[in-house]
């Protein structure tokens, strides 16, 4: 059976992605790509949160103690690589807003359709 | 030593060591870019010697001396892996990077904010260099949002323009999509198999592939497509090459969509998935949307008035060719004809690097000193402007491949293995061809027409705009007389070193 934190992962891709295709305004743009990357990042971590013999997992801190008790850790890499993926995600929300900020003083709209004066 | 590290460290020390330094005075500051995008240059030079000289993969891990865990088989670490298709592509990058740097010592003069401006440069090309040698799926996606973020900065930099904000928003709204496939791609490939070593998948990939890796390399590839600028997806380049300031349209056609869009495709294609899945299907697939790239974008380019819009449909065509030999080489993998397109594909990566970066200069200079791009004011500047003309015409006639420049042998190379392979696909990748020769020619009568009243003051710019078209001449020429010589020597090792995906993985996890 697929575990239900993928369904909701790739919903959330899917919700995001149609959003994206189907706003117009660019605030309503950037949310749709931090919800496409919010469910990628909840992908990843579920990819790390597996049951192994039916136990808990509990959180990647290596201490010793956890092998004596014998429950498993999550997968470290995961969180590395969804912390990593936050930062940069952060990067493009800020350079996003800012773009936003000064699209809407050369144009007086967020609405993208109104972005159309390149042509050729 | 080891020089590898360095080609990340020193332009990162570079960039952001540069809001410092600019406080010492403009002059300092400049000389900082030069100097420090020199040394990579020749950090660069040095790896590519030494692979060439050993013909040997390069491997570095960072933090440790070897890949391998301790006590277990598998590599546990992030791993740098140059062969000499990476180590080829990042002295072409560098030395790109450094002409456009010198370049816009002049043509930027005039800006504000220039410390931004050669630290998010230095940051683009750290990016290039970083998704060249790296041998690490995750650490490739970090390098290539390093690349692709400078670059949305970059192309809206002019942000009291209109035309830069628009064109940054949309390259950044595309481009941020596109990397999001990537990162699910890179997400569903670690999920399958537990590792991001791109040597280490490719062995799990030969022995099991699965239909999860398979939904992973669509959407990578999809991704890929986006960020190269094939055709079904290729309106944002149309949009931010021009927008951007000259010197940063030379490197983005020059080599952003090659570093982030066909070598990763290629790397992807043979290192990672190498020969494991049915690689005559997925090689139609490329060449599909080669000749679809092939067609649109020249025939776009034609119709243009814009002339950096002309450029930069050019590029998405030429796209199309370096496409269309990675195509062949896949579907004919394993034949003389394969390795001869994929040398052509590799050959036409970097002389197009070359000729696109001096026709993006000569459209500054000539943005530079008349103030407009459109061609239908620009009638009769070849008087007024005669090095910037001739840099020009050296440029027109090599990327529509006159016999004694650089052009000339890689689109040979490309249309014999298309003739040998499928003769339709030649036929296609000629009528391209004469797309491309109407758009420039179009160009040329421009620029030796009549004089109009716009160009009567026009004359040539200063020195330091000059001396870097003057070097990308003398490499096209240099590259132009000696094809063969460069086509035995260097690209067909480079295609054999590709196509050999075993050599990459074994260099990674040892005999």
């Amino acid at each position: 059976m697929i575990p239900l934190q993928f369904v909701t992962a790739f919903l959330l891709i899917f919700m995001g992605i149609y959003a994206f295709l189907h706003k117009r305004n660019l605030i309503k743009l950037i949310l749709a790509l931090n919800i496409i990357n919010a469910g990628i990042h909840l992908l990843l971590i579920s990819l790390g949160y597996r049951l192994e013999n039916g136990v808990l997992p509990t959180a990647p801190i290596y201490t010793g103690y956890e092998t004596l008790k014998g429950t498993p850790m999550v997968g470290p890499i995961p969180q590395a690589l969804v912390l990593t993926s936050i930062v940069i995600g952060v990067c493009v929300l800020a350079l996003a807003m800012a773009l936003t900020i000064n699209a809407y003083k050369h144009y007086g709209s967020l609405d993208i359709n109104k972005l159309r004066r390149l042509r050729g | 030593m080891n020089l590898l590290p360095f080609l990340i460290i020193v332009p990162l020390f570079g960039a952001f060591s540069m809001p410092l330094i600019s406080f010492l005075g403009k002059r300092v500051r400049d000389m900082w870019a030069v100097v420090i995008s020199a040394v990579t240059l020749g950090i660069a030079i040095n790896v590519f010697y030494t692979i060439w000289k050993t013909n040997q993969i390069i491997v570095y891990t960072l933090g440790d001396t070897t890949p391998l865990g301790k006590g277990v088989s598998f590599p546990i670490r992030i791993v740098w892996e140059v062969d000499l298709l990476g180590a080829l592509i990042a002295v072409t990058i560098a030395f790109v990077s450094l002409l456009a740097i010198i370049y816009s010592l002049e043509y930027m003069k005039h800006d504000t904010g220039l410390d931004k401006y050669y630290t998010l440069i230095l940051i683009l090309e750290l990016g290039m260099l970083g998704i060249v040698i790296t041998g690490d799926m995750f650490n490739f996606y970090v390098f290539l949002e390093i690349m692709s973020i400078a670059s949305y900065a970059l192309v809206a930099f002019r942000n009291d323009t209109w035309e830069g904000i628009e064109a940054g928003i949309k390259y950044m709204f595309v481009g941020s999509l596109a990397s999001s496939f990537i990162l699910l791609g890179v997400a569903l490939l670690y999920g399958q198999y537990g590792t991001l070593t791109m040597a280490y998948l490719s062995q799990y990939i030969t022995r099991e592939p699965t239909f999860v890796s398979k939904v992973a390399l669509a959407f990578i590839l999809c991704g890929l497509l986006f960020k190269s600028g094939a055709v079904p997806v290729h309106m944002w380049l149309a949009d931010a090459h021009p927008a951007a300031p000259s010197s940063i349209s030379a490197m983005l056609s020059g080599l952003v969509i090659k570093a982030g869009g066909v070598y990763a495709i290629a790397r992807i294609l043979f290192s990672v998935y190498s020969i494991s899945l049915n690689i005559r299907t997925l090689g139609w697939i490329i060449i599909f949307f080669a000749c679809l790239t092939l067609i649109v974008g020249n025939a776009m380019a034609v119709v243009q008035t814009d002339m950096k819009r002309l450029f930069a449909f050019s590029s998405v065509g030429q796209i199309g060719y370096i496409l269309l030999g990675i195509g062949i080489g896949l579907a004919a993998y394993g034949t003389d004809v394969g390795h001869v397109a994929l040398a052509g594909a590799i050959y036409h990566t970097v002389n197009h690097a070359i000729m696109k970066a001096l026709l993006f200069l000569v459209a500054g200079a000539v943005l530079h000193e008349v103030g407009t791009k459109n061609l239908n004011e620009l009638s009769g500047l070849a008087r007024r402007m005669p090095l910037t003309s001739f840099a020009f015409l050296v440029g027109a006639a090599a990327i529509v491949g006159m016999p004694p420049l650089n052009g000339f042998a890689s689109k040979w190379l490309i249309y014999e293995s298309s003739a040998l392979y499928n003769p339709f696909l030649a036929a296609i990748a000629i009528l391209g061809t004469a797309f491309c020769t109407a758009a420039y020619i179009r160009v040329l009568f421009t620029f030796f027409g009549k004089e109009s009243e716009k160009v009567k003051v026009a004359k040539d710019p200063g020195k330091v705009m000059i001396v870097p078209m003057v070097l990308l001449i003398i490499a096209i020429i240099i590259m132009g007389l000696l094809p063969w010589q460069i086509n035995d020597s260097i690209m067909l090792p480079t295609a054999r070193m590709l196509e050999e995906s075993g050599e990459y993985v074994l260099a990674v996890l040892g005999g």
